[in-house]
């Protein structure tokens, strides 16, 4: 039975999703979600995402949420079988690796999320854009990205070679990139943007977002 | 070498890893920073943490900061050295799900109770708009826990890290709003259940201490 992931391929956490798919090069169907009603109603509530959110991963019988919990199950259960490693063996690098992911949650994503809710989504409601959100959102994602820029010196990903804490920050990266007017604050930074570009050009991603 | 924690023992980041190393039986010392503007100076955001934050752990010359990554190491690292004690199933599906609640707790439940916690406690302005909008949001996510736990005594069956993660932030607010916890039994006895871990107990000790 191949994997079924139940999302939408433009959201950014199905993305994450996708990515991770498509790293260790596992077919799977995507179940199109294009209407929100259908994940709120009480039998995905109860079956699917308590909380009535997307991506939902079912493997067999198996059924699991939150993109990043999906991601690492994927990982767990199907990288001795990739030709890709997203998760070392090694306790001591793993748990850098989950460090970031942290980081991830913690202080990169809020900020960008600020960003994409006030230019992309208020927008495409026609609704306004709040100006004074979008600037205080850039002057903390700019003081984390100068912390990335640290990190990222004399590396090409976080923690030395790539794993997933890199996949992790991506979708939302590339979305503040190509949607909204605050890309500048990635290509300012020499080793962000050398990062960022390195992660761009991989297949996996090439293929993600081809799609 | 003994495992060293920086950190607050009041604080419920600190607590989390303060818990988890005694569900695991690991012996540890706790160094709380001077205070909270050591946490910002130069040498600290260098060395330590370069978000200033707390806990930080030290194993050995090996450095970890981020509470749930703390734990997972801790986890990956010590399961079952020091007593039977299961965080993490071995499973690999068991454990996506006792991540996928790790991650509910992270993102439905964490940020409405620090909402809480922030108002009332820390800025002292519990009739704000923010705390009051809060409380509702919480009321509402209490609804989808109760649910969660229906014939369960822990959120994925057995105790896990999902379950220890949730319940530092409800300790500082359970007392002034225990009808919102209580109302809903399954949610109420899952809350019980918790605080009356040993683990817990031993954690609640450090807190009062220092």
């Amino acid at each position: 039975m191949p994997i079924k992931l139940i999302g939408y391929a433009q959201s950014l956490p199905t993305r994450r999703v996708i990515l991770t798919l498509n790293e260790l090069g596992l077919s799977y169907e995507l179940e199109a979600v294009t209407e929100i009603h259908t994940i709120k109603t009480d039998d995905f509530l109860a079956n699917k995402h308590a909380f009535g959110k997307i991506p939902v991963l079912c493997d067999g019988d198996f059924t699991i949420n939150e993109s990043r919990a999906i991601c690492r199950y994927l990982v767990s259960k199907y990288q001795k079988d990739a030709k890709i490693v997203l998760i070392p063996d090694d306790i001591n690098k793993v748990s850098l690796i989950e460090q970031y992911i942290s980081y991830e949650l913690s202080y990169f994503d809020p900020p960008l999320t600020k960003i994409l809710l006030q230019e992309v989504f208020n927008k495409r409601r026609g609704e306004p854009i709040d100006e004074a959100i979008v600037k205080q959102a850039r002057e903390e994602i700019e003081k984390v990205l100068d912390v990335y820029e640290k990190i990222l010196v004399g590396k090409d990903y976080l923690n030395g070679e790539y794993s997933l804490a890199d996949l992790f920050h991506f979708p939302c990266a590339h979305y503040i990139c190509t949607d909204t007017q605050q890309g500048d604050i990635f290509d300012t930074r020499p080793n962000v943007k050398r990062w960022l570009d390195n992660l761009r050009n991989r297949d996996a991603y090439k293929k993600t977002y081809a799609e | 070498m003994t495992i060293k924690v920086i950190g607050f023992a009041r604080s419920t980041n600190t607590l989390r890893v303060i818990s988890c190393l005694n569900e695991l039986g690991i012996p540890y010392q706790l160094e709380p920073p001077a205070d909270f503007a050591a946490i910002k100076k130069d040498d600290y955001l260098a060395n330590k943490h370069p978000f200033g934050k707390i806990p930080v752990l030290y194993d050995g010359d090996y450095k970890i900061s981020e509470s749930r990554a703390i734990c997972r190491y801790l986890v990956s690292k010590y399961q079952g050295k020091y007593n039977n004690t299961i965080l993490i199933p071995h499973d690999v599906h068991e454990a996506g799900l006792v991540d996928q609640f790790i991650f509910y707790e992270s993102f439905y439940y964490e940020p409405v109770v620090a909402k809480i916690i922030i108002h009332e406690i820390v800025l002292k302005t519990p009739e704000s708009e923010i705390a009051k909008r809060a409380l509702k949001d919480l009321d509402k996510v209490l609804g989808v826990y109760d649910k969660l736990l229906e014939g369960k005594e822990y959120l994925n069956g057995e105790f896990s890290l999902a379950d220890l993660f949730h319940y530092p932030c409800a300790h500082f607010i359970y007392s002034s709003h225990a009808d919102l916890w209580d109302k809903r039994p399954n949610v109420k006895k899952w809350l019980n259940r918790l605080r009356n871990r040993d683990a817990w107990k031993a954690s609640l000790e450090k807190k009062n201490k220092l």
